[in-house]
């Protein structure tokens, strides 16, 4: 058996599923749908209608077609999903939180909210005669005025969009300290702007799908999904139908991308199975790219009206900000996106006063859900865009303005006057922020702008920088499993699905340090409740932290009782055993290797009918822990038509230990890339009826090879005592901070005047129209 | 996103091509597919069949005809950056075709089919108007008729074509001595349908002077637009100033329907520098 004396963490290891996804031989959730009939939503129609009728006779009157159902045919009248976030009591107290469920229905039967809106289900023989019937479907609406405009929505006068709430404030939080209006008084300069972020969301290779199995002999139904939280799923199916946990097994193929619109549980993952149950037959729904861009969650969509004051050195006197979060019909996840928002509006910066308010609204937008970033881009965006305003009115450059309010060594950790969402205090766990800025500017200089010019005649080239914090890891808990199989190798599984992120990698180096053993003998499964009975899921940067520690408790434990079963084999006392790079070692030099051991649990061998080496474990952090970073960009703006091109990118950030040092870097360019499709191109579009405008990939424009340069990224090691690996999350880094630096650069290759950038994705024709003025001035 | 219900016939030959669209007055051709495929998967589209004339080898053909270049209807986007006898008899359609899509696209999508499709947005449709090309279409009915580009275009996503007539082949008039041609286009990303567009032929005099240019411009009305009247560049020798103030007065004949200031915009930098880029490929090609 090979062993290992190496430390697998910390190293770049190729990925183990690229293997299998790089040639052909991954299994997404369509391939794992043979055998099934197939189901097609009949959605709605309209953003906010009343349903006056649903006839499904001529639906089901064609030839294969299985069943056409209703809510009420499925048993699902009046069902809806639980919320899926709850913040501690401790802090909704302080934070004044509160908030409404919107009882969205799972299928809808009296009213819709967006279009989109899953009515009924049709199930056939194939998808092409699913999407026939479902044409034929007759949905009588009444329609009524739909809500576009969050602030709008909670106007007084606003119609009320679910029925049984008396307004439509979805949720409303407080966040505050100091004196914010006495440090006001005290200003040289006070920045006040309306700054707004656009609609838009993960948009990954594969879209959504259910496959739901009835598997009679063991009387449960299995559910495949395209998830990252089987376990949430899962928790929410037995809810609503008041199914026992064992009737339900959900489980995760490999999925083409997730980012948080999958950390979501859909009406899609109850409807499939429940029909499944009910028609006694394996279905399959397999969304399409249209459906995807209708009726997945989304994210973003918040506008703030902000306040900023300085001193005459720069210097934070105050920070106020009052912002708009639009979750569309319903979200479940409006706690955390509200509540990421408030907590992260503080940056790394050293701010003595604050005042924050802020609400969620509904409106008759498709549903929101946790987007890659879920409040952070939206909070970096606001202070940074101000910070960039003051600096102009103080002749400052962006670089000092930040340098001056950095937090650095003397100031960390900085404990912060309010609790986080778990309850405990906040404190900033990092080292010096000052200098994870000052390594960003190194890498890529305002300078570099004058090393380009020549090469873009066309266009006016701006340097833009902008900092982020990132809360990471949060709880409760991920529960971690390792497993010695007959062979003498391993399998590892946690509550933690992988949508791409290389848990099958990481999770095996992270298991084969403690085991002392190569990570290629480590299998890592998927996100599946049957080996792990409670888990939580792959979100908030959350997975490596959480995942990889309880792997880490698990291993080391099954090493642990594992020393014990092979002093059995070596006829010694365990305390003399060590485990090392060669197996199992007695004092005297003798030696007993996994291998050895694993076949002594045979028939007849000398483990025969012990208990198994198969360790759970879970972990539970105390709280968070902080990533920090810092954002520079050079863009090129085309001075004819307002067009802008992202031409260097940096990324410098205070990270802590890396399980995978290639794949930490390969999370914070994904980000990036998305924050530069949020930036300057992605947007989900609503006409004034509400109709959906970017349902196709010609409306919705997603970055590509040619809009996202090489990143250069830094990783600063700043391990955390808060879990027993170091790490610190770093999923989300790459989004947050794109959009305000992105900007900035915008700003300053427009230049001067009183325009700037206060609205994303950036429209170029707002570009090309300060450009014009700009050249009038300059003309006259 | 799967169409309706169709049925799918393939054509072995044009003049079987014309007779299956003969008898059935709701079959389409199916070309590359590469619009019409997506229309009827969003079952915009509802053929109750298709024709397929993908395959027919007899129009996948070009030949080199003196002052003129006849090229069939299903030759592929990708063939006119590639084939080194179109890239050299009509290197504005080579220069144009490499913004449609993407390869992929341009592998499988037919001149043909861009042209029957119409939209103002495409590239190949402007160049046809731009050089003068004459497209010929067959019918049982009809028999066969010759529509000059600039009269083929009627609005959005609507062409001469008649339901029943196949587009078969296109001749477009080659670049004489002392032209020069140029193409520009601006997109939100590469591959994308362009905001706006230009394409430009200038010809000079023997003296080097301007003897007559020929511009249009893409995606600024409901069909490509040919400009024209302005200032008379006639035995000039214009500056990039002259050239701007040109496109400048041209861009007002456009009237997009979004947008318009800033599609104007878009489409007088294109058309400044598709014939600053003319006019300069005629001086090298031998114009003094
Ligand atoms: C992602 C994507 C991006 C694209 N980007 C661009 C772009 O930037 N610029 C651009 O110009 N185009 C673009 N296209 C469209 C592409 O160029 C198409 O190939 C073209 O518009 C249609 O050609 P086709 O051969 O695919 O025709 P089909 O889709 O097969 O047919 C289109 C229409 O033409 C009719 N038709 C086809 N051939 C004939 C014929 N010989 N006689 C009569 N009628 C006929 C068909 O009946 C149908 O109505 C894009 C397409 C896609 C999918």
């Amino acid at each position: 058996m090979s062993g290992s004396d190496t430390s697998w963490l910390g190293q770049s290891l190729p990925r183990h599923e690229d293997q299998r996804l790089l040639t052909g031989r991954g299994r997404f959730l369509a391939d794992t749908a043979r055998g099934c009939v197939h189901a097609c939503f009949v959605r709605s129609t309209q953003a906010h209608a009343r349903v006056r009728s649903v006839k499904t006779g001529s639906a089901a009157a064609l030839p294969g077609v299985l069943a056409v159902l209703t809510a009420e045919d499925l048993g699902l009248d009046g069902a809806h999903l639980p919320m899926l976030h709850e913040p501690h009591p401790g802090f909704a107290e302080v934070t004044r939180f509160a908030m409404s469920d919107p009882r969205l229905p799972i299928l809808a039967s009296v009213r819709v909210h967006y279009v989109g809106q899953p009515i009924a289900v049709v199930v056939a023989e194939s998808r092409h005669v699913a999407e026939d019937a479902a044409e034929l479907v007759e949905v009588e609406y009444e329609t009524l005025p739909p809500v576009l405009d969050p602030t709008a929505a909670l106007a007084p006068d606003a119609p009320t969009l679910h029925a049984h709430l008396p307004t439509n404030e979805a949720a409303r939080i407080e966040v505050g300290f100091g004196d914010v209006d006495e440090a006001r008084r005290a200003a040289a300069v006070t920045v006040s702007d309306t700054l707004r972020i656009g609609r838009h969301g993960a948009v990954p290779l594969e879209c959504r799908g259910v496959v739901a199995r009835v598997d009679d002999r063991r009387d449960r139904v299995e559910v495949w999904t395209s998830t990252q939280i089987p376990h949430l799923v899962q928790q929410a199916l037995c809810r609503v139908t008041g199914w026992a946990r064992d009737e339900v097994r959900v489980a995760v193929p490999d999925v083409g991308g997730g980012f948080g619109t999958k950390a979501n549980v859909y009406a899609e993952e109850v409807v499939v199975p429940v029909a499944a149950r009910k028609l006694g037959r394996d279905i399959a729904w397999v969304e399409d790219r249209q459906e995807y861009l209708m009726s997945a969650a989304q994210g973003r969509d918040q506008v703030h009206h902000a306040t900023l004051a300085v001193d005459a050195n720069g210097r934070v006197l105050s920070w106020e900000d009052d912002f708009v979060v639009d979750v569309g019909a319903s979200s479940l996840w409006t706690a955390g996106i509200i509540a990421n928002t408030a907590i992260h509006l503080m940056g790394p910066y050293r701010v003595p006063a604050m005042r924050v308010t802020g609400r969620a609204a509904y409106t008759n937008k498709t549903i929101v859900a946790q987007y890659r970033g879920a409040g952070r881009p939206e909070a970096c965006f606001a202070l940074e865009r101000c910070l960039d305003a003051a600096a102009r009115r103080l002749g400052m450059s962006p670089e000092e303005i930040r340098r001056v309010n950095l937090l650095t060594a003397d100031d960390l950790p900085y404990p912060r006057p309010i609790p986080y969402r778990d309850g405990v205090p906040i404190s900033y766990d990092g080292r010096d922020y000052r200098a994870c800025f000052d390594s960003c500017l190194e890498m890529l200089p305002r300078t570099v702008c004058d090393e380009l010019r020549e090469n873009y005649p066309e266009h006016d080239l701006g340097y833009g920088v902008a900092t982020y914090m990132e809360a990471t890891g949060r709880g409760p808990y991920e529960t971690g499993r390792v497993r010695l199989l007959p062979s003498g190798r391993f399998e590892v599984a946690t509550g933690a699905a992988s949508a791409g992120q290389g848990h099958e990698t990481t999770f095996a180096q992270v298991a084969a340090d403690a085991l002392r053993v190569s990570p290629d003998r480590i299998r890592v499964g998927n996100g599946d409740t049957d080996p792990v009975t409670y888990g939580v899921g792959t979100f908030a940067s959350r997975s490596a932290v959480l995942a990889g520690s309880a792997v880490h408790l698990a291993a080391t434990r099954l090493a642990d009782r594992a020393c014990g079963y092979a002093a059995m084999l070596l006829d010694t006392d365990a305390a003399g055993v060590v485990l090392g790079a060669g197996g199992f070692r007695a004092d005297d030099g003798r030696v007993v290797d996994w291998t050895d051991l694993a076949a002594a649990f045979g028939p007849g061998g000398r483990l025969e009918g012990q208990p198994s080496l198969d360790e759970l474990a879970q972990f539970r952090p105390q709280t968070v822990t902080w990533t920090m970073g810092v954002h520079a960009v050079v863009v090129g703006v085309h001075r004819d038509t307002g067009l802008t091109s992202v031409l260097r990118y940096a990324v410098a950030h205070e990270g802590g230990a890396e399980i995978n040092p290639r794949i930490v870097e390969g999370q914070v360019i994904g980000g990036v890339a998305q924050g530069i499709g949020g930036a300057l191109l992605e947007e989900f579009r609503y006409s004034p009826e509400g109709q959906p405008t970017s349902t196709t990939f010609a409306d919705y424009l997603l970055p590509g090879m040619c809009e996202v340069p090489q990143i250069a990224v830094k990783h600063l090691y700043v391990p955390t005592a808060g879990n027993p690996i170091g790490v610190r999350g770093a999923g989300e880094s790459g989004a947050i901070a794109a959009y305000a630096a992105i900007a900035a650069a915008v700003d300053d290759a427009v230049g001067g005047g009183d325009w700037r950038v206060t609205s994303v994705p950036i429209a170029p024709e707002q570009v090309r129209a300060a450009i014009a003025r700009r050249s009038a001035a300059v003309a006259s | 996103m799967k169409p309706a219900p169709f049925a799918y016939v393939r054509a072995d030959t044009a003049a079987d091509a014309i007779a299956l669209i003969d008898e059935d007055p709701d079959a389409k051709f199916l070309a590359g597919g590469q619009s019409l495929l997506t229309l009827m998967n969003l079952r915009l589209a509802r053929p109750a069949r298709v024709v397929d004339i993908g395959g027919l080898g007899e129009l996948n053909r070009v030949f080199d005809d003196a002052d003129s270049v006849l090229v069939g209807a299903t030759v592929r986007h990708r063939a006119f950056e590639t084939d080194p006898l179109l890239r050299r008899l009509v290197p504005l359609a080579a220069d144009a075709a490499r913004h449609i899509g993407h390869v992929a696209i341009r592998n499988q999508g037919t001149l043909g089919g861009t042209l029957a499709h119409a939209d103002p947005a495409a590239e190949l449709p402007l160049v046809m108007v731009t050089l003068g090309a004459t497209m010929y279409a067959e019918s049982r009915r009809r028999g066969r008729r010759a529509i000059p580009a600039q009269d083929f275009f009627v609005s959005h996503y609507t062409s001469e074509l008649e339901p029943d007539e196949l587009l078969t082949w296109v001749r477009i008039p080659t670049l004489l001595p002392r032209e020069g041609w140029g193409f520009v286009e601006y997109a939100r990303r590469h591959g994308d349908f362009a905001i706006a567009g230009a394409a430009a032929v200038v010809g000079l005099r023997p003296d080097g002077t301007v003897e007559r240019v020929r511009a249009g411009l893409l995606n600024v009305g409901d069909r490509p637009l040919l400009v024209s009247g302005g200032a008379s560049m006639s035995g000039c020798r214009p500056d990039d100033e002259l050239w701007r103030d040109l496109a400048g007065e041209w861009v007002r004949q456009a009237n997009p329907p979004e947008n318009a200031d800033y599609v104007r915009d878009v489409a007088r930098a294109a058309l400044t520098r598709a014939l600053r880029a003319a006019y300069d490929r005629a001086v090298s090609a031998g114009g003094e």
